[in-house]
């Protein structure tokens, strides 16, 4: 059974992000790590294959930076890995990495597509439900539990106080939630063995691609405003509660 | 809660990749198929996560659990054992001291694995690191079937191991140990017969077995330290086909309550009460004179271990530095003393908080750069093939090792005493981590020979190494440093300042020299001060060095200029505070002051 699995790197969660002069996001001393919930969906891919065979190709889109989550997936156990990496994919947007996703993986063979549901930096979990649209592929969205069967795969989402089960005919396009699996750290073995798996980056001219203007464009980031210090309202409790209740009313107004 | 690890990666990967020779260590025959310098950083950033996730939530078990001994056995908290599965199974652990085992890390990125694994859990990391040593010993010394029947089992860490020194009559003082060997009708193997104590992971349910090396004197041979003989002492007996036999005679009779580290049990082991314990001889018997090879065997393993106790106390100091710095960025009290109007701000903005910082982030990276040197003549003296190379390593390491071992953990005791400091009451309290680490360091001052041993050892031993020679060589080094950098513009005041303690420092050794002949008994009441004042000058020496490399990268362009600034302003902070010191020491000397020992014993 052979699995692709889709990965992007992204901020670490305890980055603490800041803009730069220009107004773009300042990736200066940011420690980068791969998406959590595509480390889900290596390890779930891993583990297919170590008890049913076949091959996990690691695809990813990035700068030279994102070798280092690639290779991280390597030493995890996946078999090899392709990155897309192009000056011309700056400032892409989901539908521009769909179709760029999409055309990777059209010369490929592959009986599952597996990724994280959502990546910790943008939040947007666009990319799996475009790729399956381009591709023509069911989807099943934000699994907890994943069980290969023959031809098809069940797939348990987690409702509010239930559980839903799918079973989708193969191929199809799987995204990983929390509670999947719990995924592996690379063996000091499994590192010195990723470094002699084929990454192989490619540009657009490679795939045969135009560079494709984006749908959507990012204008401008603004930071969260920084909490102001609170008002202490001081004097004779008579005074200050009617003083507290215009604040609750005219100036918070919450009540 | 109590044990927050934080740690960084940063200034292992510059010590490794942009201050000392790395190409030279992983081009040796060893290493070159296997590593190159790109690997450096995701080995490093791996075995730190592995060390946060997998070794550091054992800590607090460690600490508040420990070990417990119950009916004769020793048992280990649940998460001591998922942590070591773990970490010899993920190719972390004890198999990188088999200087055979293929695909070996080199010391140099080893040891960097090893200080988060230690700053992890500073009782756990004793389990990991004995297995491998003890094998190394056996692996050394003993015969093809011995090093066949044991070590691959304790380099993958099936089986544990022990050094069985000292005794509860004979502590730094081996000689007088009483314990015996009885030749039995078998060749090389003994019964044997005594009781030691204060045995790290004498006893634990980590592993099916554990190996002892029990040093023990054969019946007949030489009194003193000249006569002991080193013997392996398996705690279950393995059978010539390497399956475990009957027990093997050697009981517990108890472990230590102790200040910290209370997760490594510390054990007192009854060999032969039975009179069944079987020991395998190692090496030869005694020769003619009934002089037998334990101490040479043992030192080998004591050298490593001293190294090793430097950088464990080293890596518990750096835990303390780091949680210390958090809390003083979130900690707000006071205002600046410039501005008695202004806001309030974190207390990381108060002067003397900055001093305390900085002070814990010069001396632990000086220690940590006299360490790492160690791990890189270590890696030349195993691997390399030019004898002139070895040689050199050799006799490098001879006179630094004391001065990691009691420098790095005397310094660890005052550094994490600075981190306390920093967190006021808070500090002293349980919830924060600093104090755990105050109890957890104080062994290392002590154990592998106490620090005063390791001044004795510098100055009664090293300084005399042929005819002094070997000394003369290690000090030239710092001499030739000085002559090559000579106006150095940037850094001038602090070549100055090196330049004077250096000089300074050549007169404390000739007047030192002197007392050994006018009255001795100056020279151990002043060898500690000694080892302090060698260690200053060596570490303002490589940190010195250091700046210059972090300056040439500054020059390169401005690619994490912060760091390289922060090495040089802490480079500049240790010569300009610290290395004076020697001065100081090399003035205090010549006083040649006696009242400790003219003081009447009744008017103390």
């Amino acid at each position: 059974m052979n699995i692709v699995v889709l990965i992007k790197q992204t901020f670490d969660t305890e980055a603490k992000i800041q803009l730069t002069g220009d107004g773009k996001v300042n990736d200066q001393g940011v420690n980068l790590i791969m998406n959590p919930y595509d480390e889900f969906a290596v390890e779930e891919a891993i583990r297919i294959k170590e008890a049913k065979g076949g091959e996990v190709t690691i695809v990813s889109l990035g700068g030279d930076k994102a070798q280092e989550a690639v290779r991280q997936a390597l030493a995890m156990g996946a078999d090899k890995a392709v990155l897309v990496n192009d000056p011309a994919l700056e400032g892409a947007d989901h539908y521009v990495v769909a179709k760029v996703l999409a055309k990777v993986l059209e010369g490929m063979e592959y009986d599952l597509i597996l990724t994280g549901w959502v990546a910790i930096d943008d939040q947007s979990s666009q990319v799996p439900g475009r790729l399956a649209e381009v591709l023509g592929l069911p989807q099943a969205n934000v699994v907890t539990k994943l069980e290969v069967e023959d031809g098809k795969v069940v797939c348990h989402r987690e409702g509010d106080g239930s559980v839903e089960v799918l079973e989708v005919p193969l191929p199809a396009v799987v995204t990983a939630q929390k509670g999947l699996n719990e995924p592996r750290y690379p063996s000091l073995k499994g590192i010195m063995q990723a470094k002699k798996k084929e990454l192989k980056k490619v540009s657009l001219g490679d795939l045969g691609l135009p560079a494709e203007e984006a749908k959507a464009k990012v204008v401008g980031y603004q930071l969260p405003e920084a909490r102001q210090a609170g008002k202490v309202v001081e004097g004779e409790p008579a005074e200050t509660v009617s003083q507290l209740i215009e604040f609750l009313t005219k100036e918070a107004k919450v009540i | 809660m109590a044990g927050n690890f934080i740690y960084s990666t940063r200034d292992h990967k510059f010590i490794i990749k942009e201050w000392l020779d790395v190409e030279k260590i992983l081009g040796l025959k060893k290493f070159r198929d296997y590593y190159s310098k790109e690997d450096v950083d995701g080995i490093l950033d791996q075995a730190l996560t592995v060390c946060r996730e997998m070794v550091a939530p054992s800590n607090d078990d460690g600490d508040i659990i420990g070990a417990k001994f119950n009916g004769g056995r020793v048992a280990l908290p649940p998460s001591f054992h998922k942590a070591y599965q773990y970490v010899q199974a993920n190719g972390w652990g004890s198999g990188h001291k088999d200087i055979d085992g293929e695909g070996i890390l080199p010391g140099l990125l080893y040891g960097a694995v090893h200080e988060y694994m230690i700053a992890a859990n500073p009782a756990f990391v004793a389990y990991v690191g004995l297995a491998g040593g003890i094998a190394g010993i056996i692996k050394a010394f003993g015969t093809r079937e011995q090093v066949d029947l044991f070590t691959p089992k304790m380099f993958e860490g099936t089986w544990g191991g022990t050094m069985c020194l000292t005794e509860p009559g004979g502590g730094s003082d081996v000689g007088d140990m009483l314990s015996k060997a009885y030749p039995t009708g078998e060749p090389g193997i003994y019964r044997i017969r005594g009781t030691k104590c204060f045995i790290t992971a004498g006893d634990h349910d980590l592993t099916e077995n554990i190996i002892h090396l029990v040093l023990a004197r054969i019946e007949g041979a030489a009194p003193g330290t000249k006569g002991l003989s080193l013997f392996i002492v398996p705690k279950i007996w393995v059978n010539p086909d390497g399956s475990l036999g009957e027990a093997n005679d050697v009981a517990t009779v108890g472990i230590e309550d102790k200040m910290g580290l209370k997760g490594s049990a510390t054990a007192v082991l009854s060999f032969g009460e039975e009179n069944q314990c079987r020991g395998i001889l190692l090496g030869s018997p005694p020769d003619e004179n009934g002089f037998g090879q334990g101490m040479a065997q043992m030192f080998k393993m004591i050298n490593g271990a001293r190294v090793d106790t430097g950088h464990c106390a080293l890596a518990v100091a750096a835990v303390a530095y780091h949680n210390a710095l958090q809390y003083a960025k979130e900690r707000v009290q006071g205002r600046r003393i410039t501005e008695p109007k202004g806001q309030r701000v974190p207390i990381v903005e108060h002067e003397d908080v900055r001093r305390m910082l900085l002070t814990q982030k010069a001396v632990l990276e000086a220690g940590r750069a006299m360490v790492f040197k160690a791990y890189y003549y270590l890696d030349l003296i195993a691997f390399s093939e030019d004898p002139d190379e070895v040689k050199e390593a050799s006799r490098r390491l001879e006179v630094i090792t004391p001065l990691i071992k009691a420098y790095c953990s005397d310094q660890a005791w005052e550094l994490i005493a600075l981190a306390i400091q920093v967190y006021g009451g808070y500090g002293y309290t349980e919830e924060y981590p600093v104090a755990r680490q105050a109890r957890d360091s104080k062994i290392y001052s002590i154990w592998e020979g106490t620090n005063y041993i390791q001044s004795m050892d510098l100055v009664g031993r090293k300084w005399r190494l042929e005819n002094g020679a070997v000394f003369k060589e290690w000090l030239e080094e710092i001499g030739f440093f000085l002559e090559k950098h000579k106006g150095h513009e940037t850094l001038a005041r602090e070549f100055a300042i090196l330049a004077e303690a250096f000089a300074a420092y050549q007169g404390l050794v000739k007047l030192v020299v002197r007392y050994f002949m006018d009255d001795i008994r100056l020279v151990p009441l002043y060898s500690t001060r000694i080892l302090k004042a060698t260690a200053e000058l060596y570490c303002g020496y490589l940190l010195l060095d250091q700046a210059l490399a972090a300056e040439a990268k500054l020059n390169q362009g401005p690619e994490d200029e912060v760091f390289y600034r922060g090495k040089i302003h802490t480079a500049q902070f240790y010569l300009r505070n610290i290395v004076p010191e020697v001065i100081a020491t090399a003035k205090l000397i010549q006083e040649a002051d006696t009242s400790a020992l003219e003081m009447p014993l009744e008017a103390f």
